[in-house]
């Protein structure tokens, strides 16, 4: 069976638009996963418009973010860093054992001089029943940390043993323990009928098969969980939190403290890092509220770095056994896939296999997901297409060495058709930047006696990106000429802080300076949580909406001073002027010193036309493999990618480029590492679970498309392929084919020392 | 270095008596910042001799060439005693890994670049302690904050303070530092969001404007 096209542009909204509105497709984070929805919204044709590009002054320039003097000199505030009068220091004590009935005494902790409480977080729901290794069970709140850690050393928790699996092959074997009432094993596919590819795969001349092993890799955000809760009894409760949604907070944190949602205001000032694990408030956010209800004193309590990697969520890992039948003249015409997600006691994202290509033949994908006792995955920067991308991408590199192909136009021949010429390009200009033309071994691997040897390879990613209705923006334009935007949103460290800033300023003809942006706070505005890239697609056209609306206020306050209709007004740098006389016209100061002392005020909601969706990357890698020690050094990375209009080139590349360094990270390095006896987490700190240094990284070169779309966000995009073109350059250098993450040393001598036999 | 935390057995050794009864009886209101000398001084002591010292201690610390004085644990680490015990908190300095494989947390110690989690505050008494906060003077960025700003050498910038604390040392001794030397210098230091490229063409840019400028 065939699979649907990448898009369903085809596919009818659920009734006709009622009137002055319209359908659009959107994209929607459910936790950090992108789904498309329809949306009804206004019928804005007319409305705000993106200007010319080459007439923007500040939008997708080159601006250094607002907020980067406060970030380079500390006084940029984090979570990490709230301090308040009164504050105790609160840790958590997590299950050292991966299934148990657990009894806690709390005393000896609360004996401890500087120890103020200490509570459980395993009565209610789960009854003392913990499933997964690491699970936060109690907390300490102390004067000092030092003190709320020793209250928790001083804990006495019992465990009763319940029997656990913690890595899929206990957990898949016969008689092992339950990791829950479900079943270890879960096939999520209706689909069992292998007949149609069975038989085109019987009818292929060459055959392609492997199983490909993907490692869960952990966010290890270097700002970890953290919360501050600000409640000293009363009816009003502050809470700090490092958060990729403001307003996932305030509902559970009520919920906690026993006050109403609009009595709770989450503030999210600076965070860092999320990646798809910081959303909501987790179950350290609830032993915070609990214990500040209990004490009435602002509670501080941030996770450990050990307690970040045990409790606080994973990219999943999987395995891919994947066949493909290939013709002759290099068309896929059979692809079967059995997909097995690692995802702890969650079910892990999707793998969606075969990714981007043979989609158009006989296609068999079944998916099951096998449970452990470990920590839930959750969203994590693309979810589940990195893992797609590395098992496909090198199926891809090996059915066109088996049929002896060039390995861009193997991918030319099994790109869909609506996306054969995007990706073609891309992949073009990737290799031209790379040097691919003049590489000497282009498709067979260096096999000469060079103890290092060069390698390139190519991968591609798609994403949505799309933006969605849920933000509300506000400009305030103050008597004294000075303007603010305000958005409950928050910024990642995507620059979000400054676009708001550059969309507004632009707007009204001002510069960076004269514009206030003031995010992260639950009383602003609504604003969408920032998952699967949604934020500036959302935000954005929602900045602009506000910043337009603002203009035409301002206009109406100040047209009778120039003697003309608002609708003959326009904006210069610094003065608003009548576009047909242009000798008419009056400085921003002057203008703002006609409003009353109240200022004027204008909303903005999300404007369809001005985002877009739905994305296109590629990258390439030159590494090099030293034969005799298996090290494998990247080179060089490039990537060259589609994403609407950017909103600042700046931001942009550096989010691009740290996708590529998050990808070579993932490829090179990253690799949970459990013990399955003892069921231990044996490297959960970032000594022996490593990520790239700065010592890893290569030269790099990030490039964007004009593409006159509207706003799409492209952060996942980023992420996606880079680790897959890191080991088709490995293969290309060397000749050995790494089917397994990390690609490390060993496992290449091991493939070398095959070779050689072989 | 001796280590203050471990404990030390009595009736073993008698010569450090005097200075342990010392430590024991010192009361935080009752010592003062003498106490902060005196652990400074057993610290720093020729005599590899361990040496307890236990409850609150009161020590004057230079920071940022101001004198201040914090009463903390003799176990509280650099890094804690500026985030939670100074005054206003010095909380630029971050807390990330807490057992130095990340740099989040660099200071700078007499100059020399420091893990402050792997640095008692007893420890830091008698020398000159600079912070992220302690860098720009009147509010005037160093030549490598600028270059920070204007290459995007931060995303989320939770890794920033510890990599313009590395980097900054490093051009303070070779302006005219390469790329190597560069990424040598911030290979303690860690960062999630993979800004490495921007850091490093800031550094570069820094130095130049250093060189430029003759100096720093």
């Amino acid at each position: 069976m065939a699979l649907d096209p990448l898009r369903l542009q085809d596919e009818k909204p659920p009734r006709a638009a009622a009137p002055g509105k319209k359908w659009v497709r959107v994209t929607k984070a459910v936790n950090g996963i992108d789904t498309e929805v329809w949306e009804e919204v206004a019928d804005d044709a007319g409305g705000p418009q993106w200007a010319p590009r080459e007439s923007m002054r500040l939008v997708s320039r080159e601006v250094p973010r607002v907020d980067g003097p406060e970030k380079v000199t500390g006084r940029a505030v984090f979570t990490h860093d709230v301090r308040l009068p009164g504050m105790v220091y609160a840790r958590v004590l997590r299950s050292r054992v991966p299934a148990a009935k657990v009894t806690l005494d709390l005393e000896p902790a609360r004996k401890i001089q500087g120890v103020l409480a200490a509570v459980s977080l395993v009565d209610g729901d789960i009854d003392g029943e913990v499933r997964w290794l690491g699970r936060p069970i109690a907390a300490v709140a102390a004067t000092t940390p030092e003190l709320a850690e020793d209250g928790v050393r001083a804990i006495v928790a019992k465990y009763a043993e319940l029997g656990f699996a913690v890595t899929e092959a206990r957990a898949a074997a016969d008689n092992a323990p339950k990791v829950n009432n479900r079943g270890n094993v879960i096939a999520l596919s209706k689909n069992t009928d292998t007949k149609e590819v069975d038989e085109a795969l019987a009818g292929s001349p060459v055959r392609v098969k492997g199983t490909w092993k993907i490692p869960v890799q952990h966010h290890a955000s270097l700002e970890s969980h953290g919360i501050v809760v600000d409640y000293r009894g009363g009816e009003e409760a502050t809470v700090y939190a490092s958060t990729q949604g403001t307003f996932t907070i305030p509902g559970d944190a009520a919920g906690r403290l026993g006050l109403k949602p609009n009595q709770v205001t989450a503030v999210v000032e600076h965070m860092g890092g999320g990646f798809g694990s910081k959303f909501g408030m987790g179950i350290e956010g609830e032993a915070a509220c609990l214990l500040a209800k209990e004490l009435q004193r602002p509670v501080h309590l941030l996770l450990d770095r050990a307690s970040e990697f045990h409790a606080a969520g994973n990219r999943s890992g999987g395995e891919h056994e994947l066949e493909a039948g290939v013709s002759p003249n290099g068309k896929i015409v059979a692809f079967k896939a059995r997909v097995t997600r690692h995802g702890g006691v969650g079910r892990g994202s999707g793998h969606p296999l075969p990714y981007i290509y043979a989609r158009d033949n006989a296609v068999f994908v079944e998916e099951r997901c096998i449970h452990t006792n470990m920590d839930s995955s959750r969203a994590m920067r693309g979810p589940g297409h990195p893992q797609a991308s590395f098992s496909m991408e090198g199926l891809m590199d090996e059915c066109a060495y088996a049929v002896g192909m060039d390995l861009l136009e193997f991918r030319r021949i099994n790109l869909p058709e609506n996306k054969r010429e995007l990706y073609m390009r891309q992949l073009e200009k990737c290799a031209e930047l790379i040097g691919w033309r003049a590489h000497p071994h282009k498709n067979r691997p260096d096999l000469s006696d060079a103890e290092a040897k060069v390698g390139i390879g190519f991968a591609i990613a798609r994403w949505g990106g799309g933006g969605n209705g849920q933000c509300k923006v506000e400009v305030r334009i103050a008597q004294d000429g000075s303007v603010e935007v305000l958005s409950g949103t928050q910024d990642l460290g995507t620059g979000t802080r400054t676009y708001c800033t550059t969309i507004v300023a632009e707007e009204l003809g001002l510069e960076l300076g004269q514009v206030r942006a003031r995010i992260g706070r639950s009383s602003f505005g609504a604003a969408n949580a920032s998952g699967g890239s949604t934020t500036s697609p959302s935000l954005a056209p929602s900045v602009k909406h506000a910043a337009h609306n603002a203009r035409l206020a301002l206009f109406e306050k100040v047209a009778p001073l120039l003697g003309a209709k608002a609708s003959e007004l326009e904006v210069r740098p610094g003065e608003i002027r009548v576009s047909a006389s242009p000798s008419r016209r009056i400085a921003w100061k002057d203008a703002c010193a006609s409003l009353g002392p109240n200022g004027l005020s204008a909303q903005g909601e999300w404007q369809a036309h001005l985002a877009s969706s739905d994305i296109g990357g590629a990258q390439a890698a030159k590494v090099r493999v030293d034969t005799l020690t298996g090290e494998v050094k990247v080179l060089e990375m490039v990537a060259v990618q589609d994403c609407g209009l950017v909103l600042n080139l700046l931001a942009a590349r550096s989010q691009l480029q740290g996708g590529m360094v998050q990808s070579l990270s993932y490829g090179l390095f990253e690799e949970r590492v459990v013990d399955p006896d003892l069921g231990l987490f044996l490297n959960a700190n970032f000594e022996d679970y490593k990520i790239a240094g700065a010592q890893d990284i290569p030269a790099m070169k990030a490039v964007f498309e004009d593409d006159p779309r509207g706003v799409i966000g492209m952060s996942e995009a980023a992420i996606i392929p880079g680790h897959s073109a890191i080991a088709n350059a490995i293969h290309n250098a060397c000749g050995v084919r790494l089917r397994e993450m990390p690609l490390t040393a060993d496992k290449i001598l091991m493939g070398l020392a095959a070779r050689k036999k072989g | 270095m001796s280590d203050p935390k471990r404990p030390h057995d009595d009736a073993s050794r008698g010569t450090s008596l005097s200075r342990r009864a010392f430590f024991r009886g010192a009361g935080v209101v009752a010592a003062g910042s003498l106490v902060g000398e005196a652990a400074h001084a057993a610290a720093h002591a020729s005599s590899l001799e361990p040496v307890r010292i236990e409850g609150s201690v009161e020590l004057e610390l230079e920071i940022n060439g101001a004198r201040q004085k914090v009463t903390v644990e003799p176990r509280t680490t650099l890094l804690n005693t500026l985030r939670n015990h100074c005054s206003p908190p010095l909380t630029g300095t971050k807390s990330v890994c807490e057992r130095g494989s990340c740099g989040a947390c660099t200071v700078h110690l007499d100059g020399k670049p420091v893990y402050s989690c792997m640095t008692l505050a007893v420890d830091a008494v008698g020398r000159k302690v600079t912070t992220i906060e302690g860098l720009a003077t009147q509010g005037e960025l160093t030549e490598l904050q600028s270059a920070f700003c204007a290459h995007d050498g931060s995303m989320c910038g939770f890794c920033t303070p510890g990599f313009v604390m590395s980097i900054s040392a490093c051009l303070e001794r070779n302006p005219a530092a390469s790329l190597e030397e560069i990424q040598r210098s911030c290979s303690g230091n860690l960062c999630r969001c993979g800004t490495y490229p921007q850091v490093f063409e800031a550094a570069l840019a820094a130095g130049r404007a250093m060189r430029a400028k003759g100096g720093k």
